[in-house]
């Protein structure tokens, strides 16, 4: 059974191995550090309400990328999910690169070195055989087409896909449109999902405020 | 936290009182999924939750009420809360839970909800 975070940095791969363009952007990266929190959360390290994130245990969980954020919770002063998933950005590179090899360590993905004009090098991760990708997929879209009451897990697996960008990459925008009202009620009834759409929002705003001109 | 059960007019009645945190939410959460199944035995009869007396509900506590809700619904089961306080239903509106799990007003009105929709 793979985690959260690592379901949400599957979605995130290509079919040739590469990661969507959307890996590299500031939502997808706020999605990544809700996911390690809802893992942490689910695991019984931390808890929330809407002021603050509190530390319940320390213990380690056994998934590096979730003892990474924790030891950071830990270090950390005290303060909301919002304000965690963007002090959590520092670290979502080391974050991904943690799940990648966790999945390639489980059998999921594999790691591949390609060449770029002979000189650069990339690193690619097609996925083998693409059960646990069709399986996330199938979960999202089960939740979004069904009128059942999700689990938390899956409620969070929407949101955070959907807050991340990493819905478009097999759902059409029509679809997407259609399916917007059942998007809305089940993705992310998680207090550190709506963390993650608060930052998202937070960050848009700043970026659209830093992109005004000045009027004369 | 506390939590009493009662079957009272053709339903079950949760009264939980305090604070729903990480500590409190296992014991709920066993305590709910033994409600829903003994409901569940009671030709579906339905299962309400006054969190009049419920002062707090984190982010832990918050997913007992889904899973519960999930539970009832698979089981037929018509789940609703009811009189929730200010700073639990500010929570339940921005988590989104007021949208997916019934809220009725106060614990009056749930009942005549309920009672309305077994007779319907």
């Amino acid at each position: 059974m793979i985690t959260l975070l690592e379901e949400l940095v599957l979605l995130a791969v290509n079919d040739d191995g590469g990661m969507a363009f959307t890996a590299g952007s500031p939502s997808f990266g706020r999605a990544v550090a809700g996911a390690c929190l809802v893992e942490l959360s689910e695991a019984g390290r931390i808890d929330a309400d809407l002021s603050a994130v509190r530390l319940v245990s320390s213990a380690p969980t056994g998934s590096a990328a979730a003892d990474r954020v924790l030891a950071e919770l830990a270090a950390g002063e005290p303060a909301a999910a919002e304000v965690w998933v963007q002090r959590l950005q520092e670290i979502v590179p080391e974050l991904v690169r943690l799940a990648l090899r966790m999945l390639v360590e489980r059998g999921v993905l594999e790691q591949t070195e390609a060449r770029f004009l002979w000189v650069l090098r990339a690193r690619r991760y097609p996925v083998i055989d693409g059960r646990e990708q069709k399986e996330a997929k199938l979960r999202i879209v089960s939740s979004l087409l069904g009128d059942e009451v999700p689990t938390p897990h899956d409620t969070a697996l929407v949101g955070l896909a959907c807050a991340g960008g990493l819905l478009q990459g097999f759902l059409s925008n029509a679809e997407i449109a259609r399916l917007q009202d059942r998007i809305n009620l089940v993705g992310g009834i998680d207090l550190f999902v709506k963390g993650v759409e608060s930052a998202i929002r937070t960050e848009a705003a700043i970026r659209a405020q830093a992109y005004m001109i000045p009027m004369v | 936290m506390n939590a009493t059960f009662d079957v009272v007019e053709g339903l079950t009645l949760v009264n939980p009182v305090g604070r729903l945190d990480f500590e409190a939410s296992a014991i709920f959460q066993k305590q709910m999924e033994q409600v829903i199944a003994e409901a569940a035995g009671r030709s579906s009869q339905p299962v309400l939750v006054n969190c009049a007396a419920l002062d707090y509900v984190s982010s832990a506590g918050l997913r007992v009420f889904l899973v519960a809700a999930r539970a009832a619904k698979s089981a037929g089961i018509r789940f609703s809360v009811c009189a929730l306080t200010a700073s639990v239903k500010e929570v339940f509106d921005v988590s989104g839970f007021s949208r997916i799990i019934d809220v009725q007003a106060d614990l009056d009105s749930a009942k005549g909800v309920l009672a309305a929709s077994r007779s319907a």
